[in-house]
C-alpha cells in the first residue's frame, strides 16, 4: 500500500542544486532512515516527498499513485517536525483533530479516534492542555499523535528526537521502533545521528551533498560501505582509513612500511594505490613481536566497559582503536597495534569500495 | 550580632535617581500640562479662563458646559462624536484585514518576485501622501463619490504600506513549520492564514488596529477636503471649523476637545500593557 518511489528527484534553489538526482524504491511496512551531516539535502527529500517543496525534475510515486504534483494533504502522508509545530493556540485535542475536521469527519468519529490514538500513546491526560503547558517529551509524543491519527500510509519524521534529552531521546526511539511494529505503515526517519540510524532502521540510506552514496541495512553500510564516504560516516568511533599500495601476490605496503596479507580483493592489482579501512574495534594491543604498527598514545577515554585510544604513528598518521574496558594504556604510553582483516575494506583511487568478484 | 540574622536593606537610592525622577516628573508635567489646562477650561467661563491671576482649579465646576456641548443646534457634537468612531472602526478594521493578509504573504508565503514587490511596497512609505492627492482626489469626483466616507475609508482595504510593513516583522516569527502542518492537515491558504498564522500574531493586530484608530481618530486633511456638510464632519474637523466660526466661546469648544480626546485615553489604558509589549517585540526583530 504504501510504498514510495523516488525517480530522477532534483530540487534546485535558485542556481544552487541541493538534490542532485535521487532514485530510491521504498517498500509498504519499510522503516528507512535518511541519515548524512547536516545541509545535505535530508530535510529538502523528505518535504519534498510530502509536498511541502516542489520536484523541479523526476517524479514521485506513493502506493503506485503519481503524486508528483499532489497536494500535500492528498497524498497520504504525515510528518513529525523536530521543532514539533504543534498549534501552540490548540488543546492537545485539537492539534490532533485538526486535520480530521478538515478531512470533513463526524464529529463522533473525530472525538473516537482523537481518543484511541491518544490511548495508543497514553496521551489521554494531556488532551486538555496546550503546548506551551507540557514536557518536551510530551509535546513530542502530541506531535507523534497528530501524525498518526490520521492513518496516513507514509509516516515522515524530521530529525524529530533532536531536541530531546539523551535518556528521553531512547525512550522515544524505542517507541517509534514499537509504534512502527504495531502500525505496519511505511516510515521515512530522517536524523544526523547515525546511532538512531542504525538502531531504528530497516535500510539506511546515506546522503551527502544532495547524492545517495549508499543503500542498505544497517549491517550493509556498516560491514560493507560503498566508498570512502560511507566508511567515514558509518561508526562511531569512525573507521581507520589509511593509505596502502599493492605488492606483488596482492600484499598490502602501509604508507610506515609495514607489509601483510591484504583481503582476497587486492590480488591482482599489483602497483595500485588504495585506501584500507579498518574498524576501531579490529585493532588490538599486542606485543611488539606481532604488531603491525606501534605509536604513542595520544588520548585514553576510558568508558568502562570498553576503551577508545587515539594513537599517534611516527609518520604522523593516527589511528583509532577499541579496546576492552580493562586497558592500563594511559595518555604518552607507547602501545602496539595488530590489525585483524576480516571485515577490512578496501578502497580504489575513486574512493568506491573494491568487492571480491 | 551576627550578620546573617540581620537583615539586608535594599540598597540606597543615590542622588542620580533622585535627579534622574525629578527631570522625569518635570518633562512629564510639561507634557500633561495643556491637556490640564483643556480640562480645566472645559469646566470655566471665557472670564474664568482668561482671569488673572490663573485659577488652577475651576470654582464653581460649570457642568452646564458639558450639557451644553450635548444640546447645540450649530455643533452636532454627538454626530460628529458617531462619524468619528464610525470611521475610525471602518479603516481600523479595513488595515487590519488588509494588511494582515499582505504581511501574510510578505513574510510566511514564497512566491517568485516576492522581496521586490515588498520594496516597492515599503518605497510607497516614502512617498509624502500630499503628492499623490491632487489626481486621487480628482479620481473621487469623478465617481460622484465626493462628500462621502468612500474616499477616506476605501483605500485602506488596499493595504497601508506602514502597517504591512510593522506586521510582516510579525509574521515572518511565525515557525514555517506551522504551517506547513496545517498544510498537511488539510488546510486551505485561506484558512492558515486565519486559524493558524493569525492567532500568533492577534497582539501585534491589535496594536495595529490601534494604531490606525489612534490615527484616523485625529485625521484632520482628508475629511476636511473631501466632506461637505457639518453633519458629515468627523469630530477633528467638527471641533476645528466651530472654533473658527465661535471663537469666543473657549469652554464649549474645550469641553469638545476634551470629550474628543477622552476615549483615545480610556483606550490607550486599557491596552497600555499590550502596547508596551507590541512595541518591545517589534524592536527586537
Ligand atoms: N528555502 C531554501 N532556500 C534556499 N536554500 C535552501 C532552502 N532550504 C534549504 N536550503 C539549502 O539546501 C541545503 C539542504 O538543506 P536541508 O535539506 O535542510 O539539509 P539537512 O536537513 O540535511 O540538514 C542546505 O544547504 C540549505 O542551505
Ligand atoms: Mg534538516
Amino acid at each position: 500500500m504504501g510504498a514510495v518511489q523516488l525517480t530522477g528527484v532534483r530540487k534546485l534553489f535558485g542556481a544552487l542544486e541541493v538534490i542532485k538526482g535521487v532514485d530510491l524504491s521504498i517498500a509498504d511496512g519499510e522503516l528507512v532512515v535518511f541519515v548524512g551531516p547536516s545541509g545535505c539535502g535530508k530535510s529538502t527529500l523528505l518535504r519534498m516527498i510530502a509536498g511541502l517543496e516542489d520536484v523541479d525534475y523526476g517524479d514521485i510515486r506513493i502506493a503506485g499513485a503519481d503524486v508528483t504534483e499532489l497536494a500535500p494533504a492528498r497524498r497520504g502522508v504525515a510528518m513529525v517536525f523536530q521543532n514539533y509545530a504543534l498549534y501552540p493556540h490548540m488543546t492537545a485535542y485539537d492539534n490532533l483533530a485538526y486535520g480530521l475536521r478538515r478531512a470533513g469527519m463526524a464529529r463522533a468519529e473525530v472525538d473516537a479516534r482523537v481518543r484511541e490514538t491518544a490511548a495508543l500513546l497514553q496521551i489521554t491526560e494531556l488532551l486538555p492542555r496546550r503546548p506551551k503547558a507540557m514536557s518536551g517529551g510530551q509535546r513530542q509524543r502530541v506531535a507523534i499523535g497528530r501524525a498518526i491519527v490520521r492513518k496516513p500510509e507514509v509516516f515522515l519524521f524530521d530529525e524529530p528526537l533532536s531536541n530531546l534529552d539523551a535518556a528521553l531521546r531512547v525512550e522515544m526511539r524505542s517507541q517509534i521502533a514499537r509504534l512502527h511494529q504495531e502500525l505496519q505503515a511505511t516510515m521515512i526517519f530522517v536524523t544526523h545521528d547515525q546511532v538512531e540510524a542504525m538502531t531504528l532502521a530497516d535500510r539506511i540510506v546515506v546522503l551527502n551533498a544532495g547524492r545517495v552514496e549508499q543503500v542498505g541495512t544497517p549491517s550493509e553500510v556498516y560491514h560493507n560501505p560503498a566508498n570512502l564516504f560511507v566508511a567515514g560516516f558509518i561508526g562511531s568511533p569512525a573507521m581507520n582509513l589509511l593509505p596502502a599500495t599493492v605488492g606483488q601476490g596482492g600484499r598490502l605496503t602501509l604508507a610506515w612500511g609495514t607489509t601483510m596479507a591484504g583481503p582476497a580483493c587486492s590480488s591482482g592489482m599489483a602497483g595500485q594505490s588504495l585506501t584500507l579501512g579498518l574498524r576501531p574495534d579490529r585493532l588490538s594491543l599486542v606485543p611488539q613481536a606481532q604488531a603491525q604498527a606501534s605509536g604513542q598514545v595520544t588520548l585514553a577515554e576510558h568508558l568502562g566497559d570498553e576503551s577508545i585510544l587515539h594513537v599517534r604513528l611516527p609518520i604522523g598518521q593516527s589511528l583509532t582503536v577499541k579496546a576492552s574496558g580493562d586497558v592500563a594504556a594511559r595518555l604518552g604510553d607507547t602501545v602496539h597495534l595488530g590489525f585483524d582483516m576480516t571485515h577490512a575494506a578496501l578502497f580504489g583511487a575513486d574512493g568506491q569500495a573494491m568487492r571480491s568478484a | 550580632m551576627t550578620t546573617a540574622s540581620t537583615r539586608r536593606m535594599p540598597p540606597r537610592k543615590s542622588v542620580q535617581t533622585v535627579i534622574y525622577h525629578a527631570a522625569m516628573l518635570l518633562i512629564a508635567g510639561i507634557f500633561l500640562l495643556p491637556f490640564y489646562w483643556m480640562t480645566i477650561s472645559a469646566f470655566k467661563n471665557n472670564a474664568e479662563i482668561f482671569a488673572r491671576p490663573v485659577t488652577w482649579f475651576p470654582d464653581p465646576i460649570r457642568w452646564s458646559n458639558i450639557a451644553e456641548l450635548f444640546n447645540r443646534d450649530d455643533f452636532p457634537f454627538l454626530i460628529q462624536f458617531g462619524n468619528s468612531v464610525f470611521y475610525a472602526g471602518s479603516v481600523a478594521l479595513a488595515v487590519c484585514f488588509s494588511c494582515s493578509l499582505a504581511a501574510y504573504s510578505f513574510g510566511c508565503l514564497r512566491w517568485r518576485w516576492r522581496d521586490l514587490v515588498f520594496g516597492l511596497t515599503v518605497c510607497a512609505l516614502l512617498l509624502p501622501g500630499i503628492v499623490t492627492f491632487l489626481p486621487v482626489y480628482l479620481g473621487w469626483s469623478r465617481l460622484g463619490l465626493n462628500g462621502t466616507y468612500w474616499p477616506l475609508i476605501t483605500p485602506f482595504l488596499f493595504g497601508d504600506a506602514f502597517f504591512i510593513f510593522m506586521l510582516r516583522q510579525f509574521y515572518m516569527g511565525v515557525p514555517r513549520e506551522l504551517l506547513d502542518a496545517a498544510r498537511l492537515d488539510g488546510a486551505s491558504e485561506f484558512r492558515i492564514w486565519w486559524q493558524i498564522a493569525l492567532p500568533q500574531v492577534w497582539t501585534a493586530l491589535v496594536i495595529v488596529g490601534l494604531f490606525a484608530v489612534v490615527y484616523t481618530w485625529n485625521e484632520f486633511f482628508s475629511p476636511l477636503i473631501y466632506l461637505q456638510d457639518r453633519e458629515d464632519f468627523p469630530l477633528s474637523v467638527g471641533l476645528f471649523t466651530f472654533q473658527a466660526n465661535r471663537a469666543r466661546e473657549w469652554s464649549i469648544s474645550m469641553a469638545g476637545a476634551l470629550f474628543a480626546a477622552l476615549p483615545m485615553v480610556v483606550l490607550f489604558l486599557l491596552t497600555q500593557r499590550l502596547f508596551r509589549q507590541g512595541l518591545a517585540s517589534s524592536s527586537l526583530k
